[in-house]
């Protein structure tokens, strides 16, 4: 409990809300540029690899509230949000977020994740539906004579792998590109200092 | 009318939640799908009352009429069953089917409408404000209404660097790999100039005493008055009548 409440510095709680709001923003950037993805956790991903796993959680199911506002039914997707920050941010703290191919493993770790917790969601709570275009996919996997299961489970595999692991390399990227003497203030912002005098 | 939309809009936040509560516990308490399929309706008449119509409808059909939608089309072509309504091919609808949709979009209407509702009458500033009197931490209400205020920023800043990027020669339109070309260098300098703002705004929250621990005062004031009173008594008495009804009749 202590280690939690030792994440949660005024530097951390500021970073929530800009998470918060790049995760909504990208997701709209994602919508005006007509791509078939969501790519709205992004902002929570950045917050979890510098500021921890709980920040990074709260930040997760903070943007679902804020998605909710306007699409209730992502308010149903808030722990599949909040896990992906706590994901995150635990393999960061082990160094597993600073190298490419780390990053790799741990965006198929997320999406890993992801499919676990919002394909029940899926199923018991809509049916299968999703209510986005990605459902003809489950609809053509029950057409060839699946279970429900097995057909959200396919579509879950399909988008939230996608979805997942190229957040995570433009979490990657952003992170790598901020100053070392931002990264300085954070968390766990030691982990990408390049110059390495500093961070020791 | 108007007073009647004065009188809901000026409702305490936490009596508005209560009442949203109730409208999603009450559908999944009580058998069969009328009353559920009421809710929204209900849910209408009173966005129409308080005049928020066009944002509540907005809502409504673009968030919940696609899902209910492509459930229908799952379920009633899939659902496992026997009695067969129509069929070409080897797609049929199923009875079956059609029930558990009826059943499920039912309740995903009613609770769905409710939330829309919620957060169409009520200010997330009175919200924010009213946990903050029930003992939530200011740090918690500050995240909340602040990453609503940094929104409708962040958004202006993205055209604006969109429009730089256009202007630099970035395609925006065209494929889709061009089309997610273009997302890099749109995202990047919005992530990277809004997450350095936090630097001034330690500075200014810190000035201000932010994470002194002494009470807070707050500008911001919120009255419960007598109607307050009277709408949660009326909730509460009128589910203790369903739950008598429902269990013990």
């Amino acid at each position: 409990m202590k280690g939690i409440k030792k994440d949660f510095t005024l530097f951390a709680i500021l970073l929530i809300p800009i998470g918060v709001a790049v995760n909504v923003v990208a997701g709209e950037l994602v919508e005006l540029l007509k791509i078939p993805l969501f790519l709205n956790q992004i902002g929570t991903m950045i917050v979890a690899m510098v500021a921890g796993p709980w920040v990074g959680a709260i930040t997760g199911g903070v943007s679902k509230l804020i998605f909710g506002i306007f699409n209730p039914t992502q308010l149903a997707f808030m722990p599949v949000a909040m896990a992906s920050g706590i994901v995150v941010g635990l393999l960061a703290k082990k160094g597993m977020t600073t190298k490419v191919w780390k990053v790799a493993i741990t965006g198929f770790i997320v999406a890993i994740v992801a499919i676990l917790i919002a394909t029940p969601t899926t199923v018991i709570v809509f049916g299968g539906a999703s209510g986005t275009g990605s459902d003809a996919l489950t609809a053509i996997v029950l057409a060839s004579g699946k279970e429900i299961w097995t057909a959200v489970v396919t579509q879950k595999i399909f988008v939230e792998s996608i979805d997942k692991i190229l957040s995570i390399f433009v979490a990657y990227m952003i992170v790598r590109k901020m100053s070392d003497q931002y990264l300085s203030k954070q968390n766990y912002g030691h982990l990408y200092i390049k110059n390495k005098t500093i961070a020791s | 009318m108007e007073k009647l939309g004065t009188f809901i809009l000026n409702l305490y936040p936490t009596t508005k939640f209560l009442f949203a509560v109730f409208l999603m516990i009450t559908p999944l308490l009580l058998p069969g799908y009328l009353y559920s399929y009421l809710v929204p309706v209900l849910c209408l008449i009173i966005a129409i009352i308080a005049g928020k119509t066009k944002l509540y409808v907005d809502i409504v059909f673009k968030g919940l009429l696609s899902i209910v939608f492509m459930i229908f089309l799952l379920q009633s072509f899939f659902y496992p069953g026997d009695t067969i309504l129509w069929s070409w091919k080897i797609f049929s609808i199923r009875q079956e089917g059609i029930d558990f949709s009826v059943q499920l979009t039912s309740k995903i209407l009613a609770v769905g409408s409710a939330i829309v509702l919620f957060f169409q009458i009520t200010k997330i500033n009175d919200l924010a404000r009213s946990l903050e009197i029930l003992g939530v931490s200011p740090k918690a209400t500050y995240v909340l209404s602040s990453a609503l205020n940094i929104i409708p920023e962040m958004r202006t800043h993205l055209l604006r660097i969109m429009d730089a990027q256009k202007t630099r020669g970035v395609e925006t339109e065209g494929n889709l790999r061009i089309r997610l070309k273009a997302f890099f260098p749109a995202l990047t300098p919005l992530i990277l100039s809004s997450f350095s703002s936090t630097d001034e705004k330690a500075i200014t929250l810190e000035s201000r005493a932010f994470t002194a621990r002494t009470k807070k005062t707050s500008l911001h004031q919120l009255e419960k008055t007598k109607s307050d009173s009277v709408v949660r008594v009326l909730l509460l008495i009128l589910f203790v009548f369903i739950l008598i009804w429902r269990f013990f009749l």
